[in-house]
């Protein structure tokens, strides 16, 4: 607990710390969005012709969709023909070892605590940087094959293994799923790819970490993971980007899949810049996050921890397709100053004992909004499904909402589905117990919040949920006094 | 997913209705009336019908319904039987009795009131006090679309006032008969309450609907409770399938106002209740319960949308389900706590028994909350009987399906136990254990 402490009066004196912009040489498509766009950003990355047509018929269903309404954030209408579709470090072309990054980059990752190279060695975690729109280095590629593990950046996997890309890639997010998604599957830049063959249990965490860097941009990544039968993978992403007055767009798709006896753990810290103490700019992130236990007795566990962004539109969800799968959905959104977060989780029983669980912890602080939404949705034909879910909202001060919208929809008696939620303001005698033995009080709330978010944070593994626990008191700022 | 998918235009029928029945509608020629029945008219259809991509209607198939031409309810006359098999309260007990909408002077009775207590039939309301009744009908759900229909063609329903300090002892019925026809019908009733300052009235509300004669109701209610007053109210609905009900409430409350209701609506083709109220003033309390029984076809919905606007104040949802057949069931209840609504303690459970596995339930609970310094929260379940508790039955040598509606009765009765009056109660619990497969048994076994 001493090192929670420790960790937070380590920050007291930041504020956003990651927003300082590389000065890296980039070459970025200009602003607006067509089908030449399209054909060239396809173009650009030598894609297959099927994929250029994948992109363009995605683009067809975006342009026909409406942008949607119903979540509970406000912000001005975005002018997708102002955003540039295609933003890359200028480069000759992949650097073949880690030496030859860019120096610049390399610096960037160094400021932002994960040096490229040291984490490889440090910490045995394999890591994908992306860079804007591209992904700059992936480590530990050698050693994961050795295993028959494919870990790279999805413009790669199209490249060397196109039939599980092509197999896979919409299967679980569909072209015209939504809007953004649409977006996303039309200018898709990079993203990682991950494939774990039958068998294999992955022996490192596997993680990306992106970074958006240049301006008037928006980042579009694609995530895509396959679990074969009974293998077992733990991801983890990160990111950040730089201060910026504008808000910046980022539209991403992660699709999951898990084959018979397979298992995905996918952790999320999320970052972005969140806007200043006014609300002025701060990354949008409209992100579509689904996984299919396509197999009998399967498992996805999605765990986020959300600090960042101005605005947060995600409900990273599990379709239970297989008999006797798993769904977990661990979350904690915590916003404060003018951020808003709509964020929660869909769960769709479809194969029979298929079991979920749902713990959703949001704080609010300053004038933010937090909201969980979320569907519990059993199918005729899951008998002896199980769902159980606990939202709990802690609210600090009066400007702050928390709003609990979750939709139960049953279609089969021998399930079993609980709900369950609170909301209360921090509780004076917590706070008076810590200020009475020498906390300040900006310490006493970041200490009782990490315990309102235990739950959650011990689903993260190690290396993430100390830069978790950190987050959470940076965030909480300002917030008292 | 744009706005124009939420609602449909109104089918020209409605228009053709309005044109032909205005002018035989009460108050007919007098100015503010005709004006504001004009004006609802022509908000209804530009508000639309909603389809299911409204967010209030998701569970809610309405435009099936509302979209079937109907004509304005004749008048019917009903043997006494009829009516009296519906009554609650006591000997002393006054009761508006409506059939298809239409007030039923023969079986009323409201004489004797005491003084400060002004209850009426609304076309006795439209002729002695026009202007309020103009005022009640303009002021009322601007947004919704029912609402606006019903104050363009309301031509019945109740007037209740009472002055401040008054308190009605004895319970007042509004009993309404839903007989329906060969073609399809509508009505509109409107309930108006004034409660004055530390006024007291328990209201009983009884739907009953015999026919299978497609009639489509569409009731609205509008209740203004004074600081302290407190009003009581216990509902029971039951039709058969050519009922659809659309009862509407909208209560504002005082400081220190107290609500209690306890809604029974054990089936009808389609049911749905809404509630929305605000606790505008400091230390109100509204205690709201309910339970819905579907079975067959039928279709039951409740949405309750309670608003906490002051400080201090007090709520608290208690609904129930069983959901039989091929029912369906929905619930959506919401707390809205406003900015500034600090020291606010709600809390909302509904809980869930889905019977078949053809029938289904919908549950919505939600929260939205801007004051920090409240206690919120919410539960939902859904689920079959306990194995356990039936074993335990079993075990004790009863049949399965006595074991089964043994537990069904257990869990539904906890709501009727809250009606206040005993013999509505008592007449809600049989209709109940009708609804039960092998309810009838309990009783001649003598387990209740």
């Amino acid at each position: 607990m001493s090192s929670t402490i420790e960790t937070l009066k380590e920050h007291t004196s930041g504020e956003y710390k990651y927003g300082f912009m590389t000065a890296v040489e980039e070459e970025t498509t200009p602003p607006g969005l067509d089908e030449e766009v399209i054909r060239r950003i396809s173009a650009r990355k030598e894609e297959p012709e099927w994929l250029t047509e994948w992109r363009l018929a995605a683009y067809r269903r975006w342009r026909a969709m409406a942008e949607p309404d119903w979540q509970k954030v406000t912000y001005p209408p975005i002018d997708y023909q102002a955003i540039s579709y295609f933003a890359a470090p200028k480069q000759k072309e992949r650097p073949k070892s880690l030496d030859d990054i860019d120096p610049e980059i390399r610096r960037t990752y160094e400021k932002l605590g994960i040096p490229i190279r040291e984490q490889e060695i440090l910490a045995g975690v394999a890591v994908d940087y992306v860079f804007d729109s591209v992904s700059v280095a992936t480590t530990f590629k050698n050693k994961l094959a050795e295993l028959g593990i494919v870990f790279c950046s999805i413009s790669e996997a199209v490249r060397d293994h196109p039939e599980l890309v092509r197999e896979y890639l919409g299967s679980v997010v569909p072209q015209g799923d939504n809007f953004f998604a649409a977006l996303n599957s039309a200018v898709f830049t990079d993203g990682s790819f991950v494939y774990v063959p039958k068998g294999v249990r992955c022996p490192m965490e596997l993680s990306t970490y992106f970074r958006i860097n240049a301006a008037g941009t928006g980042q579009f990544e694609r995530t895509l993971i396959i679990a074969d039968e009974g293998s077992y993978v733990s991801y983890l992403e990160g990111c950040t980007a730089p201060m910026r007055d504008e808000n910046q767009l980022h539209a991403a798709v992660v699709e999951l899949i898990a084959l018979d006896d397979a298992e995905i753990k996918y952790s999320t810290v999320q970052n972005w810049y969140p806007g200043d103490r006014e609300g002025k700019g701060g990354i949008y992130n409209f992100v579509t996050k689904r996984g299919i236990c396509r197999g009998r007795r399967s498992k996805i566990s999605w765990t986020q921890v959300e600090t960042g962004s101005a605005i947060t539109w995600k409900y990273p969800s599990c379709i239970l397709q297989g008999d006797d799968s798993v769904g977990e959905f661990y979350s904690v959104a915590l916003t404060n100053n003018f951020q808003q977060a709509d964020t929660g989780t869909k769960m769709i029983h479809i194969g029979k004992r298929t079991r979920s669980r749902i713990v959703a912890k949001g704080i609010a602080a300053g004038r933010s909004d937090s909201t969980y939404r979320g569907l519990v949705r059993i199918l005729r034909g899951a008998t002896g499904a199980r769902n159980h879910t606990q939202c709990d909202s802690l609210l600090i001060g009066d400007r702050c909402g928390a709003h609990t919208v979750p939709y139960i929809e049953v279609r089969n008696r021998s399930a079993e589905v609980e709900h369950e939620a609170t909301t209360s303001k921090i509780s004076e005698d917590q706070l008076f117990y810590c200020r009475s033995r020498g906390f300040p009080e900006e310490d006493a709330v970041a200490l009782i919040v990490n315990g309102f978010c235990r739950e959650v944070m011990e689903e993260l593994p190690m290396e993430f949920a100390v830069e978790a626990r950190k987050l959470l008191g940076i965030s909480l700022e300002g917030s008292v006094g | 997913m744009g706005a124009a998918t939420r609602r449909i235009d109104p089918p020209p029928f409605y228009g053709e209705l309005f044109a032909r029945e205005r002018t035989r509608l009460p108050g007919h020629g007098r100015a503010a009336l005709d004006r504001v029945r004009e004006e609802a008219f022509t908000r209804f259809l530009g508000l639309g019908l909603p389809t299911q991509k409204a967010e209030a209607w998701k569970y809610s198939p309405i435009t099936r319904l509302a979209n079937r031409e109907m004509a304005l309810a004749e008048p019917t006359v009903p043997g006494l039987e009829e009516v009296s098999a519906w009554f609650g309260g006591g000997p002393a007990t006054r009761r508006l009795i409506f059939v298809d909408g239409h007030l039923q002077p023969e079986f009323s009775h409201v004489g004797g009131l005491p003084a400060g207590v002004r209850v009426m039939g609304l076309a006795r309301a439209i002729e002695t006090i026009p202007e309020a009744v103009a005022e009640a009908l303009a002021g009322c759900d601007p947004e919704r679309a029912f609402s606006q229909l019903n104050a363009a063609l309301t031509r019945s329903g109740a007037w209740i006032e009472l002055a401040d300090g008054v308190a009605l002892e004895e319970p007042l019925q509004l009993l309404f008969l839903h007989r329906g026809g060969d073609s399809a019908v509508m009505t509109h009733p409107r309930i108006v309450i004034r409660l004055g300052r530390g006024a007291r009235l328990h209201l009983l509300e009884t739907h009953a609907g015999s026919g299978s004669g497609h009639c489509f109701v569409n009731l609205v209610g509008q209740a203004v409770l004074g600081d302290g007053a407190e009003l009581l109210c216990d509902r029971l609905q039951l039709g058969g399938s050519g009922l659809s009900l659309l009862a509407r409430g909208f209560l504002e409350m005082g400081a220190g106002a107290r609500l209690r209701a306890t809604t029974v609506a054990l089936g009808s083709g389609f049911l749905r209740n809404e509630i929305e109220l605000r606790l505008a003033g400091r230390e109100g309390e509204a205690i709201l319960s309910g339970l819905y029984m579907p079975r067959g076809e039928e279709h039951v919905d409740t949405l309750v949308r309670i608003h906490h606007e002051a400080e201090n104040c007090h709520s608290d949802q208690f609904y129930k389900g069983v959901v039989e057949d091929r029912a369906r069931a929905a619930f959506a209840g919401k707390i809205i706590v406003h900015r500034g609504a600090q020291k606010t303690n709600a809390y909302q459970a509904n809980n869930n028994l889905l019977l078949s596995d053809r029938a289904e339930v919908n549950s919505k609970p939600e929260l939205e909350i801007y004051a920090d310094d409240v206690k919120c929260s919410h539960g939902a379940t859904c689920g079959d009987l306990d194995p356990e508790a039936l074993f335990y039955l079993r075990a004790r040598g009863l049949a399965r399906e006595v074991a089964s509606s043994l537990l069904v009765y257990a869990f539904a009765n906890e709501v009727i136990e809250r009606m206040a009056d005993a013999r509505l109660q008592a007449l809600t619990r049989r209709a109940m254990l009708e609804r039960v497969p092998g309810g009838a048994a309990l009783e001649a076994e003598g387990l209740l």
